[in-house]
């Protein structure tokens, strides 16, 4: 058996091979600074840039129709009774549409291919030109599950681009919406492992407690998926005393149920050998392939953009970082146990010290001269960076990097040599969304 | 020392008592419901400028394009319609100034000939944001358990009796979704699950982007909503079975 690697020797990018913005340098150099504990270049969040009134055309990331391979180079494998096997883009296991070609002689897996871009809905195209408030009815429909951390980045860079001053009181709906839909995704996270470990107790459990962050969401802000969370005159009505004690009640048997199905899974024999040493990534290769959150923080990387890149709330509440250094399945949902763990302390910090002016962002921009703004912010599965150009209150261009799209090429390293069973725990422990990767 | 045992016997029965009952608020949360314009023909006119989807115009409400985004609330519309809002005919989903408040019934949809015992259903992503998917994958959860009304999803279409679509159709996706839809055996039903596969939803009118679903299939119950609530998928099956959800009675 013959093997053909890809070049080990591509120069170092931040966002990963293929899937970085289009940043010309010179653009970006002045948004970056070397963070100390990774030599990674960092981009700062929530900065205004101005930039000419002509814009340069070339930026623009172009989607080309055709579907994306995700992983680099494909290897070609050949030996005896070796085969691709297709898997997608149609299938039950996934529930989303993608697909994958694996190399395999039939249980092994040698090699794997995602292929990308069957969802593309050619959603950063079409919101050129638009409003800044429409565009984002399509940015928090561009990933359902991550709403409200897309919605917070694309409102971010759109509002330091348009020069809009937002009230504290936003700043602290939109945390406190991010920390909801992050022990949501945690949690489906868990149960989908459950599920695939074939735990049927703790999967329905889990996919009950999961309901009830839904039902929590859909309450507190109107909507069970946050649309319109964040946005002026969206559903969410302001967040009142009764409301927050209410809320506060409900973290309280939540994260109760939580710790007690944790607990079990902990004890659970099968749950942890089925999960341990599953699609492992080395430190080294996280690094190289520019992974983001859980998956770079479970193999040893101390990374998390709420505390590298505090904004406003995050920088006066306590957060402790989740790190593990396994690299495995395991490790990365030990990492989301803690972090839901600690998202319900800065959920009860937020509530305890819930600001007295509620502050809403009613009127439009006042138009300004163009400006170019970028934002980052940990979404569930990790960094997301949005970078908008706005004029006169309309989005002019849009380039965003996904957690997904950064940790994908991890997903399809890390399964070489695994089996098909390994599939679901890697695909799952990730938290990939193809949504977010088409766009 | 807990148990699965323990833990599961600690929480006892959550299932949801739909259809025998009506939703609850807590399973169908403000912005699930479709809205009505409360100022009738003013509301609607109010309306117009305010919906960024173009589902308001004079005339009347289209619930296959709005998107629950809330911004007519100020023109005065309220989310209070029925969550058995699906139908089996497209223009059924365009209310006028007079349209009626919710929880109402609805008859059920003459049977569609074929399915008189247990429903299977196949679920098909045609360019979703994952929302509806997830929202169709809950039905399985302890809280909705479709497996009580005798629904189960299956993971090839050959073994399906319903095709369950949901996100706007790309062209990437289409022949995937025609081929899903040839592999059906008949009789053979088509949910459209949410605005999307309906109208193209919050992505209507992005070039390259189909329609709606009917471009490529017939479709044969449209479920409105941004996503809809893991009932009101509930409620769309329960129609193609020609089941009869009254409140009340099965």
């Amino acid at each position: 058996m013959s093997a053909v690697r890809p070049s080990e020797t591509e120069p170092f990018d931040p966002y990963g091979p293929e899937r970085a913005l289009a940043y010309s340098p010179e653009d970006a150099t002045f948004a970056l600074f070397n963070d100390y504990a990774t030599g990674r270049p960092v981009l700062r969040h929530g900065i205004r840039i101005p930039v000419p009134t002509e814009v340069r055309a070339t930026w623009q990331r172009s989607r080309t129709p055709e579907l994306t391979r995700s992983a680099g180079p494909m290897e070609t494998i050949e030996g005896y009774g070796i085969f691709t096997f297709p898997y997608g883009p149609v299938s039950m296991g996934v529930p989303e549409s993608g697909k994958f070609e694996v190399r395999t002689y039939g249980e092994r897996i040698l090699s794997l291919e995602p292929v990308t871009g069957f969802k593309s809905r050619r959603i950063l195209t079409s919101i050129a030109g638009q409003p800044i408030s429409d565009g984002a009815l399509r940015i928090e429909r561009l990933a359902g599950n991550f709403s409200a951390a897309h919605a917070a980045a694309y409102l971010a860079a759109a509002e330091s681009a348009a020069g809009i001053e937002v009230p504290e009181g936003e700043l602290w709906v939109r945390a406190l919406a991010q920390e909801l839909q992050r022990i949501y995704n945690h949690v489906h996270v868990l149960a989908r492992l459950a599920e695939a470990a074939s735990q049927n107790v703790g999967a329905a459990q889990t996919h009950a407690l999961a309901e009830e962050m839904l039902r929590i969401q859909g309450s507190i802000f109107g909507h069970r998926w946050l649309f319109g969370a964040l946005l002026p005159g969206g559903p969410r009505r302001h967040l009142d005393a009764a409301d927050r004690r209410d809320l506060g009640r409900r973290l309280n048997l939540h994260s109760e149920q939580f710790e007690r199905l944790w607990e079990l899974f902990l004890g659970s024999r099968t749950f942890i050998d089925r999960i341990q040493a599953t699609c492992p990534v080395r430190r080294e290769e996280a690094l190289r392939w520019g992974a983001v959150g859980p998956t770079l923080r479970a193999c040893g990387v101390a990374w998390d953009d709420r505390l590298r890149v505090p904004v406003t709330p995050y920088n006066d509440l306590f957060l402790e970082l989740s790190q593990e250094s396994a690299g495995d399945a395991l490790a990365r949902m030990l990492v989301r146990a803690r972090e839901v763990q600690s998202s319900y302390l800065l959920l009860e910090q937020m509530l305890d010290r819930w600001p007295r002016d509620p502050g809403r962002l009613l009127s439009p921009a006042p138009p300004v001269a163009p400006g170019r703004g970028l934002a980052r912010v940990e979404s569930p599965s990790g960094d997301l960076v949005y970078d908008v150009t706005a004029s006169d209150g309309r989005v002019t261009r849009i380039g965003m990097r996904a957690a997904s799209q950064a940790n994908i090429p991890l997903f399809a390293r890390g399964l070489r040599n695994g089996v098909f069973t390994d599939f679901h725990f890697a695909w799952e422990s990730f938290g990939l969304v193809f949504a977010e990767i088409d766009a | 020392m807990p148990t699965w045992i323990g833990q599961a016997a600690r929480n006892g029965i959550v299932t949801s008592r739909y259809p025998a009952e009506p939703a609850t608020d807590a399973e169908v949360p403000e912005t699930a419901r479709p809205p009505i314009p409360l100022r009738g023909d003013a509301a609607l006119h109010d309306g117009v400028a305010r919906c960024p989807v173009g589902a308001i115009s004079e005339e009347e409400l289209d619930r296959g394009k709005c998107i629950r985004c809330a911004r007519c609330r100020p023109a005065g519309f309220e989310f209070r319609g029925p969550v058995e809002a699906s139908t089996g005919r497209r223009a059924e989903l365009r209310v006028g100034s007079a349209a009626p408040a919710g929880p109402g019934l609805v008859e059920a949809l003459p049977p569609l000939v074929g399915f008189p015992r247990s429903l299977h259903v196949f679920l098909v992503d045609a360019g979703s944001c994952n929302a509806c998917n997830l929202e169709v994958l809950a039905l399985a959860n302890p809280l909705y358990d479709s497996q009580r009304l005798g629904i189960f999803f299956t993971s090839s279409p050959r073994h399906a009796d319903v095709l369950l679509v949901v996100g706007i159709p790309t062209p990437e996706m289409a022949p995937a979704v025609l081929r899903a839809y040839e592999a059906l055996p008949a009789p053979k039903a088509v949910i459209a699950a949410g605005v999307c596969p309906i109208s193209g939803g919050a992505f209507a009118g992005t070039p390259g982007l189909l329609a709606g679903l009917e471009e490529l299939v017939p479709v044969d119950v449209f479920v409105p909503g941004c996503p809809p609530a893991p009932v009101e998928i509930l409620d769309a099956i329960l129609r193609v079975h020609g089941r009869a959800r009254t409140a009340g009675g099965d």
